[in-house]
Order: C-alpha cells, then structure tokens, then sequence
C-alpha cells in the first residue's frame, strides 16, 4: 500500500505555512497569490482556489491581480518552499521510513508492514491528515496499491480517498486529465480528440496511442487504468532543520516578532519529533531593514546561537531561552525576516532513580539559568563566568578559580566525605586596599573602613610568588593572618603586601 | 492539612437565634469553607548541618522552611564554616544545592577542604556586572527564581557581606512570599546574615558566636564557636543552652 500526500497550491500554503492558525484558515478563504518576477513586473505564479474563482489567473500582473478584488499577494520566496517540502518530509516519515520526494508539495510513502502500527489504510490517512496540520499542511491523502494512482488520486480527490486493489481504473475514471500532468501539447491532443477523463483514455486502443502519441502517450494511458509499475525512489533524510519567515511589513516591536518566533519554533520541532530528534543548537538570524541613507548597512544582521547543554526538541523551553535573550537586546531597525535553524541530534536518554533526591529539571534548569543570568550578568570583567559551579585551578596563586557551566545531567553525586568542620575564610573581591602600621617587622594596626584596628596576634609573614616570567601577570606578596580588635570581637583577617605594587591589601576574613 | 472546629449544626439554621455565634458562623462558613480552619504543621525532615552540637540541638536544618544563620560581620563567628559544612552534607547526599553569593564572598578553596561536591553546587555571584538591580536586590531575586524553579535541595541566599542597616530595610512581606513559598518544597531555605530579620516567617534562626582563638605558638590554629538557638520550628531550648564546637584550621 502506497499513500500520497499532496499539498494544493503548494507555493501558497508554503508562504503562509508560518502563519498561526487561525490567520492560515482565514487566509484558506480569501483570496492569496503568489508573485515572482522583477520587482518592476510582478507576475502571479500560484493562486488559490478562491482567487482562481475571484478570476485569477496564472500570468496576471500584480496589478491585473488587485482588479479582482482584495487578494493578499505574497512574493515567492525559494528558501520557504524547500524548507515546506522538508517538512512535507518530516510529516511524512512520522509513518514510513520510506518516503519518496515526487513534486514540490507532492510525497509518496510506502506503508507496508505499517498496518499493525497505525491500523486499515483508511485511519492511517487520517492520521496523516491530523498530523500535517502540526505542519501547517491542509492537504489530500490518497491510498492505493501503487504510487501512480495514489498521486492521481491525491490531485483529483480533497480530503482522504483509499482505492482497493483491483479498483483502480474503475475509481479514477471520472478524473479530468491534468491529474496525470501530461504536456501541453499531449493534453491539446487529447482535447481535440474529445477525451476529457481518465476513463475515456483508458479506452483508447494502446498500438493507436503509442502510434499517434508515442510512449509518452502510452506511459498516460496505463497510469489511467492504475496499472503503472515503477521503481519508488526514497529521498535520502535532510539534516537541515531551516525554517523562514518573511514579514510584509517589518516589525519594530518584540512581540509581534515573538509571535513568529514562537510558530517558527513550533514547526521546526515538529520536524525534529516526527524524527525522533532534538537539538542542542539554535541558530536565530534576524534580518534588519536595510537604510537607505545608509547603505553600507544593507546587510544589517543580528545572529545569535545557543548551545544547550542538553538537547531538547521542547518548543516552549526554547522560546523562552530565545525571549530572555532578546529582551535585553536593541535592534538599530525594525526586523525584516526570521531564519532559524536547529541543528539536530539524537534525543537524551535518562535514568532517574527511585531513591535519589528531586533534581531540578534539566530543561527547566536552562530556562532558569538564563533568567538568572540576566539578574546578575554572564561574565565578570575578568572574563569568569557569574553563574555555574566553581573549579579550584592548578595554581599557587591564591584565589585562583573558575566557573563551569551548570548542567544536573552531568553531575554525579558526591563521593567525597565531607571533612570535619574547619575554618573558612570569605574573599573581599577585589582585595581592599589598606594600610599597616609595622613595628618590629611585625604588623601593629591595620585600618579598615578607615578605622585603625589593633593586631592583637599575627602569624607571618607567608611569602608567595608567581608568574614572574610573564610581566603583566606576576605576582608576589606577603602573607599575614592578624587578630584584630573590632567593635563586635576578635576579627580574624587575611592580609597581604603586594611586593610588586608595595601595597598592602586586605584578602579576605576568617569565619 | 486542615481540620475544622466541631460545629453545633443540630438546630435548623431558621430556629437558631440570629445573634447566636454558631449561626454567624455558619453564615461565614457557607460563604468561605475554609474560614474557621486551622491549619496543622507537617513534620519537617531534615539536612544535617555536620556539626553534631548543632544537629543534636535542632535535628539539623529544615526542609520546607526558612532558616536564618546569624554571626557578626566583622568579628570571627564561625556561620560561614557551619555553611560550608552543611553544603558538604547536602552535597553528599544527592542534593542539588544553590549558593545566592551577595558579596561574592565565597572561597572555592575553603569549600573543597570542607568537602562540598562543586558538581551540585550552584554558585551564582551577584553584583559583578553592571545592572539594573543592586546587589542585594540581585540576590533577593535569584533567590526568589530559583525557588520558582524547584528541585534544588538546599538554598543558600548570603547577605552577610551587606550592611546591616540594608538588610534591614527588606519588607516583611518579603521574607513571609519566602516562608510560603517554601514551606510546599522539598527544600531548605537558608539566609547568611548579620542578624536576624525574618522574625517569625523563619522556622530556625541560629546565632553564633566565637570565643577566643586559639594560637598556638606563631599559628592560629583553633577557634571555638558558641550556638544559639533563637528560634526554633517547635519548642525553643533553654536560653542557657548553648552548645560550642571547635573549628581547627585547614593548616592546623
């Protein structure tokens, strides 16, 4: 058993595939058109059946178009119908591994040996009926034993059609003959020579076609009795998970470009689910309207990749990544056009435990990370990152550390025994400045808040030093630990002479 | 969980009196069920703190509640070596554990020698990026979206490094939001302070103090630290309770 899946007015549905639903019925019911051309000749390309019944025609200029009513007329974008007919792809591998790219806006796909999956031919197109409209799809279906009459029947029949075996030619009779997708100059023959539907080709002696029409004409002739036997050729999967969008009027604020974003998003991981995919990259390209008082900035782009830790085909995760990113962004001109792209990988298999403590939700923690991020920042001006978990680093220099990114997934549970308790110390970052009051090469006050605080007892001096051969970063210093006298008690500090700077520093407080 | 108080419900509603208490009652409790209901408090399970002085006297930190750990600004207390040794036991233990660092104050070196499990400890440092929000509130509202988030064990907001005056200023209202919203998690909320000011929205408040260090020739090589419990989730101990422990340095 053979299904095919063909979307009318392919170029049409394409250009509107990104719309939110309701807009896409509404845009079903009045009159669309496609126009491509030079920008001072528009000409229309596809048209929908409204606009074909308004008196459309294929060949009319904008203008001649507008005449016939309100149309919205869209400009062909070539990059939008690839990407609709991967995801025609996608939609249909959700069904069968095997899916064959026959037209744009066209697939066939081999259901053998799906019957236990998704049930009798007649449910599995209403399935696939269901789920294309996850694509943004409103399309026919059509069943039969081979993938010629399953095509014909998909272009003369809307909605769902299943034809037996054995009722092929009896079934596709009554339909006109540009089902088939002759040439001109065949279908004008066959015109002329008053043959309107398949059933009258059919009943055409096949040596007096062949004699006046050529194989061609014969090849016709058996597609109308459903009798065609031809090799299925399955289209290799694509990994590019691209999606467009192109706006009619460019758009200034963010959430009519959230709006698209959000349905962009939608389509992409629909794609990826149907391929049992996710992703752990997000590349969004936003293009700017270009200035035309300034045209070195025609090009004008805001890009912007995320790399999650983990990957995700969750459409509402990933949108609001992308909208606490752009919330703190400012764009020099209203946004024309939206590419996005997911780069995909293999879904993330986990194993939770029944025993171990809750953790936070790995593509939840995301989201939090980012909202978090933008509270206190990413990195601070040493370039170490504000938020993640801290590494101690292999150096002698004190206070020396990083930060990694935080992710639940690749944590494990702590094996190292906690130690006793001991005394900890908190940083001043930077060190404060301070001055010392030396006596006997030992520190007698030390003012903090510009209030000198007598040493009561002082351990040092701790000497230190590093990168002595690289100049910008060396260091070198005198480590002291003082009891100082303070208003609340005895304070324990860290302090430290910079022997490069010959300044001393407060480092931090024991506690 | 909730319980009603037992109601006289044996008369009509029409042959009470229309003055009596049980028909004000009943009026109130047709209109809002849960009006006269009495709330009763889940028992908290606990994280211990790694000081058995502490855990004997409290059973450790509660999860589901806000607890406050109170110790001198500029003096040696000893509450950032109880912090770290609760991290380290939470860590231990599976727990994902967040560190709202106000100051940035927190020394990673401190905390491997104290055995906190970095790889579940989430460390974010405010206050080192140009903002809108200052510091404080930067770390009030981390707090606040990482208790949204759920599934981190324990939360450490430290505010210590902040002046007290500062702290001070932070709405009631504020700290009650905290004591709500945690008392519905698996989670223990806890603040690093200079003094307490969460009254009565926290469930534990501990005070500690130090006593003399101990030097021994030219090194300091022990301190010694008093506990107070100011508050506690049920019947406070004696105020003459007051365990102390000893913190040797990492050196000693």
């Amino acid at each position: 058993m053979f299904a095919c899946l063909h979307v009318p007015d392919f170029s049409v549905q394409a250009a509107f595939r990104c719309e939110p639903q309701s807009r896409r019925e509404l845009l079903n019911q009045s009159s669309a058109v496609i126009l491509d051309g030079p920008p001072t000749l528009l000409r229309v390309i596809a048209a929908n059946r409204p606009a074909r019944r308004a008196g459309i025609e294929i060949g009319m200029t904008k203008l001649q178009a507008e005449t016939c009513g309100v149309v919205v007329a869209r400009k062909r974008d070539v990059q939008n119908e690839d990407a609709a007919q991967a995801a025609l792809l996608d939609c249909a591998r959700a069904f069968s591994p095997l899916v064959e790219s026959t037209a744009p806006g066209t697939v066939i796909l081999d259901l053998e040996g799906t019957a236990k999956l998704f049930g009798s031919p007649q449910r599995t197109a209403s399935r696939i009926a269901r789920k294309s409209r996850e694509f943004g799809f409103d399309l026919n279906v059509a069943g039969a034993s081979n993938p010629d009459t399953a095509l014909c029947a998909a272009r003369g029949w809307d909605g769902i059609t299943v034809i037996a075996a054995g009722e092929e030619a009896h079934r596709l009779a009554r339909l006109p003959l540009h089902v088939l997708s002759p040439s001109a100059e065949i279908l004008d023959t066959l015109e002329g020579w008053g043959i309107r539907n398949l059933g009258s080709l059919a009943a055409l002696p096949p040596i007096a076609i062949v004699e006046r029409l050529g194989q061609e004409g014969l090849l016709l002739q058996k597609r109308a009795r459903g009798k065609t036997v031809r090799t299925f050729i399955p289209a290799e999967p694509v990994q590019d998970f691209v999606e467009t969008f192109e706006f009619d009027d460019p758009v200034e604020t963010l959430e009519s470009l959230a709006f698209v974003l959000n349905r962009v998003l939608q389509q992409l991981c629909a794609r990826l689910t149907s391929r049992a995919l996710a992703t752990n990259e997000l590349r969004l390209r936003l293009e700017l309207e270009s200035r035309q008082l300034r045209i070195e900035t025609a090009k004008e782009v805001y890009e912007r990749d995320w790399r999650l830790p983990l990957p995700t085909a969750d459409a509402k995760v990933l949108m609001r990544l992308i909208r606490l990113d752009l919330d703190s962004c400012i764009f020099s001109a209203p946004i024309k056009k939206v590419t996005m792209q997911a780069l995909p990988t293999k879904l993330r298999p986990s194993q939770f435990g029944l025993f171990l403590p809750a953790s936070p939700q790995a593509e939840q923690l995301e989201v939090t990370l980012a909202r978090i991020r933008g509270v206190v920042g990413s990195v601070d001006e040493n370039g170490v990152a504000c938020i993640g978990f801290p590494k101690v680093l292999d150096s002698y220099k004190p206070d020396s550390f990083a930060v990694r990114s935080f992710s639940t997934e690749k944590s494990k549970p702590g094996n190292c025994d906690p130690a006793t308790p001991a005394i900890a110390m908190r940083m001043f970052r930077p060190a404060l400045e301070t001055s010392v009051e030396i006596v006997n090469q030992k520190p007698r006050s030390v003012t903090l808040g510009k209030r000198p605080l007598r040493v009561l007892a002082a351990s040092g001096p701790w000497s230190s030093s590093g990168h002595w051969w690289k100049r910008p970063s060396a260091w070198a210093r005198d480590e002291w630990d003082v009891a100082l006298k303070t208003p609340d008690g005895i304070g324990l500090y860290r302090i430290y002479l910079d022997r490069i700077r010959r300044q001393w520093f407060v480092e931090g407080v024991f506690d | 969980m909730t319980t009603s108080l037992p109601v006289n419900t044996s008369l009509p509603m029409n042959t009470l009196p229309m003055n009596t208490p049980a028909v004000l009652r009943a009026q109130i409790e047709a209109r809002i069920p849960a009006a006269f209901a009495t709330t009763k408090r889940p028992q908290y399970k606990f994280i211990p703190t790694g000081v058995e002085q502490i855990d004997c006297l409290t059973g450790g930190i509660p999860l589901g509640a806000l607890t406050e750990i109170c110790g001198s600004q500029v003096a040696y207390s000893g509450k950032t070596s109880v912090l770290l040794s609760l991290l380290a036991q939470a860590t231990r233990e599976g727990r994902f554990c967040a560190l709202v660092d106000g100051g940035d104050a927190f020394d990673p070196v401190s905390g491997q020698a104290a055995g906190v499990g970095f790889s579940h400890l989430l460390w974010v440092r405010c206050g080192k990026t140009r903002q809108k929000l200052k510091p404080l509130e930067q770390a009030f509202k981390v707090a606040d979206i990482l208790m949204q988030s759920a599934g981190f064990g324990l939360v450490v907001v430290d505010v210590s490094n902040f002046p007290e005056p500062f702290v001070r200023r932070v709405p009631l209202t504020t700290w009650f939001r905290f004591s709500r919203v945690v008392e519905k998690q698996p989670t223990a909320l806890v603040f690093i302070e200079c003094k307490p000011h969460a009254t009565s929205c926290a469930g534990l408040v501990l005070l500690v103090k130090s006593r003399p260090p101990v030097w021994t020739g030219n090194l300091l090589t022990q301190c010694n630290v008093e506990v107070e419990v100011v508050r506690a989730y049920e019947k406070k101990p004696a105020h003459s309770v007051r365990p102390s422990f000893s913190l040797n340095a990492q050196w000693a």
